[in-house]
């Protein structure tokens, strides 16, 4: 049992964070929220599926799972979560560096606004790759769906972040100019 | 990006690509300057996504992490800290459900009546008005606690117009544009009231949507699984009371579509209630598979989605 728990922890701690970090994403940037769903997957992960799947099948598990609970979260009221993400983003600690936080920040919410725009199940595909280095097979096997759908849906994803990027940046140039 | 190879260019950059494919698409990018700019902004939006930072801040995932693996009781749900007052609340909310289910059957019981004089095929206005003065004033005050006897009150002449009306009907009734003169002052509370049974049964849905799937999830296979039913058999026993108490309002309000939903549940929150401590893996997987026939999760959340989706306009 304390092997169990043990390996447990190492998965927990392995992939609590990309977890987190996948899941902010997906959710536009809604970290609170983000983190509780990967909590309650590691819970299910825990409670139901620990010690049945194969080796090596927990973390696809993992992503499966964490994405339906967010599908879930973008059928429910989105309004519900979002006054509590605020409280908590007012009261998070100031930056020690104000400038180098200020930066980040601008980056993160260009990045979130950027996948924002893509549909679901191309932004899924495209976090699994890019952030999670998965391949079309593994991704497909996350998302119950072909490698062929997989490769259409990042290539597409990158297309149309590529067009919004060079959009923005023609913007930006003439705002300037 | 209009060059043939640019899809095989994000399949490059991914390593998907067989080796002789590969080869050609790099001597293709030797020649194509497109085709060099798109992979190069490939590549750059991989950098920006890959640099992505989580908020997460290390004490908060190992508290997370004891909180899972120190199991003892179940971990709450998103947020809501249940502890040692869930039987408290649990009661709490019954008595809540069973107040409201109570004062949503008087009433539909007490404005039968009306409800019936409403039926009689008379469009125009005044004899509405009048047969609706008349039996309010004398009827509630007298049996407000006998709802059963309320429908057979009306006088003898509208008898044989009389049926056993469905709540659908009377809800559309309520609902039409008054003919009534004094509308203002009964429509403003009925909206009110519609709005919270709405919540309440959004939540409902929320909360037996969770507890289906974290049954569907339920290991069969191990000793461990008597104990894992446990706790879905304790939240299908909450919630089977609230289910009744919404099916009978949606009834009253005729919601069909709710309350369709909510009867195809019932029978299947009361088998997970009422299975035994150590449940036979048979009798588990035979829910599971009602679950499943009957399509109830995906309606679940549709329905939850749309009555938030009401909420919030």
């Amino acid at each position: 049992m304390a092997s169990e728990d043990d390996e447990f922890t190492m998965l927990f701690q392995d992939f609590y964070p990309s977890l987190c970090r996948f899941l902010e994403c997906l959710l536009g940037g809604r970290a609170p929220l983000a983190q509780d769903l990967a909590q309650e997957s590691f819970l299910q992960l825990h409670r139901t599926a620990w010690g049945t799947l194969p080796p090596g099948e927990a973390r696809f598990w993992l992503y499966r799972v964490a994405r339906n609970l967010a599908i879930n979260e973008f059928r429910k009221s989105h309004t519900r979560y979002r006054l509590f993400d605020r409280v908590v983003e007012a009261m998070r600690p100031a930056a020690r560096n104000p400038e180098q936080e200020y930066e980040t920040r601008e980056r993160k919410t260009l990045v979130l606004e950027m996948l924002q725009a893509l549909p679901e199940d191309q932004r899924t595909a495209l976090l699994l790759r890019e952030q999670e280095q998965l391949s079309y097979r593994e991704i497909g096997e996350v998302m119950k769906v072909s490698e062929s759908k997989v490769k259409v849906d990042i290539f597409r994803a990158r297309a149309s972040l590529r067009q919004r990027w060079s959009k923005r940046a023609k913007t930006a140039g003439a705002s300037a100019g | 990006m209009n060059c043939s190879f640019s899809e095989k260019i994000s399949s490059l950059i991914d390593g998907e690509l067989a080796a002789a494919e590969a080869r050609e698409v790099e001597r293709h990018l030797l020649t194509c300057a497109e085709c060099e700019l798109v992979r190069a902004d490939f590549l750059s939006l991989r950098s920006q996504i890959a640099g992505f930072e989580t908020s997460l801040q290390p004490a908060i995932q190992n508290r997370e992490l004891q909180k899972i693996l120190s199991r003892g009781e179940p971990v709450p749900v998103r947020g809501l800290r249940w502890g040692w007052a869930t039987p408290a609340i649990a009661f709490a909310t019954l008595l809540v459900f069973v107040a409201i289910g109570f004062v949503l059957y008087q009433r539909s019981s007490n404005t039968d009546p009306e409800k019936l004089v409403v039926q009689v095929p008379s469009p125009t206005p005044s004899p509405t008005i009048e047969k609706r003065d008349e039996p309010v004033p004398e009827e509630s005050p007298k049996e407000p606690k006998t709802p059963e006897r309320a429908p057979s009150t009306p006088s003898a002449p509208k008898k044989p117009l009389v049926r056993e009306p469905r709540p659908g009907e009377q809800f559309a009734i309520n609902n039409e544009p008054p003919l009534v003169t004094d509308p203002a002052p009964s429509t403003a509370p009925e909206r009110v009231r519609s709005a919270d049974t709405q919540t309440l049964t959004a939540i409902h849905f929320e909360k037996s949507e969770t507890l289906l799937v974290a049954f569907r999830n339920v290991r069969l296979n191990t000793r461990e699984a008597a104990g894992e039913v446990a706790h879905e058999r304790k939240r299908a026993q909450q919630l089977v009371m609230q289910n009744m108490i919404l099916r009978r309002a949606a009834d009253a309000n005729g919601d069909v579509q709710t309350s369709s939903l909510l009867e195809n549940l019932e029978p299947i929150l009361l088998d997970i209630a009422n299975l035994p401590d150590k449940p036979d893996s048979n009798a588990v997987r035979t829910i599971r598979e009602r679950v499943e026939r009957k399509n109830i999760v995906p309606l679940l959340q549709v329905n939850s989605a749309a009555l938030a989706r009401a909420l919030d306009d």
